[in-house]
């Protein structure tokens, strides 16, 4: 049986981390997981510590793009099968976990991508975020050539290999778009799986504004990097 | 001399010598700044040289020719100051990275530290 690790990177999230990791441990206790505080200034570490988990910390706020990469690398050396990137602010259900990582175990998927828009429908998106979040998925496939219906949801699997192959280069949140970009230049099999995504208050106000798209698309263009 | 060319000139004077206290600083690059701050000065102290090659090139007046170049000298540098921050970024990145797969701040089934808000900081 591969070896499910769970990345989360987190950015000041004191109120919600220990949540989270409460509802994945008490979902799956099999499940090895890594926190990278990406320097936060408020105690999400030493939230984060006092479950039974590994805690790395960027000594400066770098973005979520170098945590996750900051996490894979990690969880890649410690003999990682499968990687999972879930997000510290309580909008994914661990229960989702099975279902996400069913097609890499059993059909020979190499990574698997959360999809709000499959299936089961995400609570409360709000209607501004819908619009938004399709205009990206037209630019996505428009720019990577994937058949995707949802972009910029950070709940994902890879199988290791897979995760090995694709490079993070974007710190910031410009990363989800570069994943996809990856998953495509290296032909890595990749399937959508409906994930359920809550949206609550406090998710809406740590999440991204629909208005930072216009930074995400600034990033992409001005970051490529060699 | 107008008021502006002496102006014109004590700026040029302090930005020469802000570029060659660099210690480190290339014999050539030296050379080059003094070159450049040459030019400058005989086209500041005789503006009729900059209107002459400006009809040369088909723009009218001189100091429309010494706007446009130094426009486009701007623009090429900010794009230069771009990429230099991109890479130092990227720099930034792997020792960030390094020092924190370096150095966890816990590690899974261990819960003998004491963790503070400060964790690995430098």
């Amino acid at each position: 049986m591969l070896s499910v690790w769970v990345v989360i990177a987190a950015y000041n999230e004191q109120h919600s981390i220990g949540r989270v990791l409460e509802g994945l441990q008490d979902f799956d206790r099999s499940m090895k997981i890594v926190v990278i505080d990406d320097g936060s200034n408020d105690e999400t570490s030493a939230t984060a510590c006092r479950f039974n988990v590994t805690v790395l910390r960027h000594p400066i706020n770098l973005g979520q793009g170098a945590a996750l990469a900051t996490g894979i690398s990690y969880v890649l050396k410690q003999g990682a099968g499968i990687v999972i990137t879930f997000d510290a602010d309580g909008q994914m259900d661990p229960q989702s976990i099975p279902e996400l990582i069913r097609p890499i175990r059993e059909k020979g998927f190499e990574a698997a991508l959360g999809s709000r828009f499959l299936g089961v429908k995400a609570e409360k998106m709000p209607l501004l975020k819908k619009v938004t979040l399709n205009l990206a998925t037209i630019f996505t496939r428009v720019t990577t050539g994937l058949k995707i219906t949802d972009t910029h949801n950070g709940f994902r699997a890879f199988v290791a290999d897979a995760a090995a192959r694709i490079r993070i280069k974007q710190n910031r949140m410009a990363h989800a778009s570069e994943i996809l970009s990856e998953i495509a230049r290296n032909q890595i099999k990749y399937i959508e799986v409906p994930v359920k995504i809550i949206y609550n208050n406090y998710s809406k106000k740590k999440g991204q504004s629909i208005f930072n798209s216009i930074n995400i698309l600034f990033e992409l263009f001005m970051g490529e990097k060699k | 001399m107008t008021p502006i060319k002496l102006i014109i000139i004590i700026a040029l004077i302090v930005i020469l010598r802000a570029f060659l206290v660099q210690p480190s600083l290339l014999f050539a690059k030296r050379l080059i700044a003094l070159g450049l701050f040459l030019v400058l000065l005989l086209l500041v102290l005789f503006p009729e040289i900059s209107t002459r090659i400006a009809n040369l090139t088909g723009v009218g007046r001189g100091v429309d020719l010494v706007f446009y170049v130094s426009h486009l000298f701007l623009t090429f540098l900010i794009i230069a100051l771009w990429r230099k921050t991109v890479s130092l970024e990227e720099k930034l990145t792997r020792v960030s990275r390094l020092i924190s797969l370096a150095n966890p701040v816990k590690e899974t089934g261990d819960f003998s530290i004491a963790v503070t808000r400060e964790g690995n900081d430098l």
